[in-house]
């Protein structure tokens, strides 16, 4: 496992050649050995193709590849991180809270209304997530930002699990997600409950969610 | 019955089966089963509850969540602390209040001198009866035992809430050097005299006396 997590604000990643890491430009905290950090001007992996795609979707969060051998320490802005396993699966977050990212992931971006047409769309501009988002697959370590720590629901066949947009953080396996909305005749007369737009989580795998409402 | 449980220090899970609990409004963050989120018109209590909390401004929005399943709530990233009720009344400001059991009542009453020193108006809302309530703080709270040999002060900004039998008077540290702009900040305390416990956060909200 390349990642380890210091404190609850801190992840420490161990760099070895050949096993180049990614992460946010700028969330360097300290280094020991022999370790360069270039900015990645391609935002990542795949080249000058992915590169207009993710500046079309806006899903360009300034990178940097970390390269050489040594350990080097990832935190940005007082956020909670925290680390997750992928094996074989695909977790979907935002890049503005990736903090840092195993080379051997295949990074990519998906249209928000591929899952769930319309209504994907509505859920990314509700969200603030945008149209798009970030993918990742593979088997790695991949470590996210977030607000007050998050902590991880499984997600079973056969029973949705509900979360607040705004305090979606990531999610992981073969999982849908519609936004539901619960709009009654309170909601129309101004006295909602708050939790007027959920997001539907479905199928099988692991939705993170962060102990706030607030975006990073 | 519902039950109250910790995850992590943050976040609050409370186990529904068929029952309701009340919360701020806007504090799940998600939930797993079958639940359904009811603003109480008023904060709940009835039209005696809307008119008291129209007229004290202690205006807490509520909302009734019901269902079958686990619902998580929390607000803003701040620590979040289990309090169990049997029979006394806790005293607490609305906006640190985050989740009571169906079985507790809400009410408001008059705080006098403090609830203006803290930037939260006159007035406080009280929790009674038996049960489970859920309250935040920013950073986790420590609880205070006050004895009738130790009274305790307490700076207005760091106080969360209070059980038991406590008088409270606000007392004032004002002298020359305050108005000489030498102030140590600390112009007034709240001071707790009699039998209970006082929840004190390690945070302090701007208030009016924290600039003197």
């Amino acid at each position: 496992m390349a990642f380890t997590q210091l404190t609850s604000k801190m992840v420490r990643a161990d760099v070895a050649p050949g096993r180049p890491l990614f992460s946010q430009r700028g969330a360097m905290l300290a280094y020991t050995g022999q370790v360069t950090f270039t900015p990645s001007i391609t935002g990542g992996q795949g080249g000058i193709g992915s590169m207009i795609g993710r500046r079309v979707a806006n899903e360009a969060t300034p990178l940097m590849t970390v390269e050489g051998s040594g350990s080097v320490m990832f935190g940005h802005g007082g956020h909670h991180a925290h680390v997750i396993e992928l094996t074989g699966e695909t977790l979907h977050v935002e890049s503005d809270r990736l903090l840092a990212f195993e080379g051997g992931l295949r990074q990519g971006t998906m249209f928000m209304g591929s899952q769930g047409g319309v209504m994907g769309v509505i859920r990314g501009q509700v969200t603030g997530q945008g149209l798009f988002t970030t993918t990742l697959s593979g088997s790695g370590a991949v470590a996210v930002l977030a607000h007050g720590g998050v902590f991880e629901l499984p997600i079973r066949p056969g029973a949705a699990v509900h979360v607040d947009p705004q305090a979606y953080v990531a999610h992981r396996g073969e999982v849908r997600n519609r936004l539901s909305a619960a709009v009654g005749w309170r909601e129309l007369v101004g006295r909602g409950s708050g939790e007027t737009f959920q997001l539907e989580l479905t199928g099988e795998g692991a939705v993170y969610v962060q102990a706030s409402e607030e975006k990073l | 019955m519902a039950l109250f449980r910790l995850q992590g220090s943050r976040v609050l899970a409370v186990d529904l089966s068929g029952d309701a609990v009340k919360a701020k409004n806007g504090a799940m963050v998600a939930y797993d089963g079958k639940m359904t989120f009811k603003r109480l018109t008023g904060g709940g209590d009835g039209l005696r509850g809307i008119v008291t909390r129209r007229i004290t401004g202690e205006s807490m929005t509520v909302m009734e969540v019901r269902g079958h399943g686990v619902c998580w709530f929390a607000d803003r990233a701040s620590e979040v602390n289990l309090v169990r009720l049997t029979g006394e009344k806790l005293y607490v400001e609305a906006s640190n209040l985050l989740c009571t059991e169906a079985t507790l009542r809400t009410g408001t009453t008059f705080t006098g001198l403090r609830g203006a020193s803290e930037g939260h108006g006159l007035f406080t809302t009280t929790v009674e009866g038996t049960g489970q309530a859920a309250l935040v703080s920013d950073g986790p709270a420590v609880v205070l035992r006050v004895s009738p040999q130790f009274p305790l002060q307490v700076d207005p900004g760091a106080y969360v809430a209070h059980t038991g039998n406590l008088r409270q008077h606000f007392q004032s540290g004002v002298n020359w050097r305050t108005f000489a702009g030498e102030a140590s900040g600390e112009a007034f305390q709240i001071r707790f005299e009699g039998d209970g416990l006082v929840y004190v956060q390690p945070s302090e909200r701007t208030t009016v006396g924290g600039q003197v």
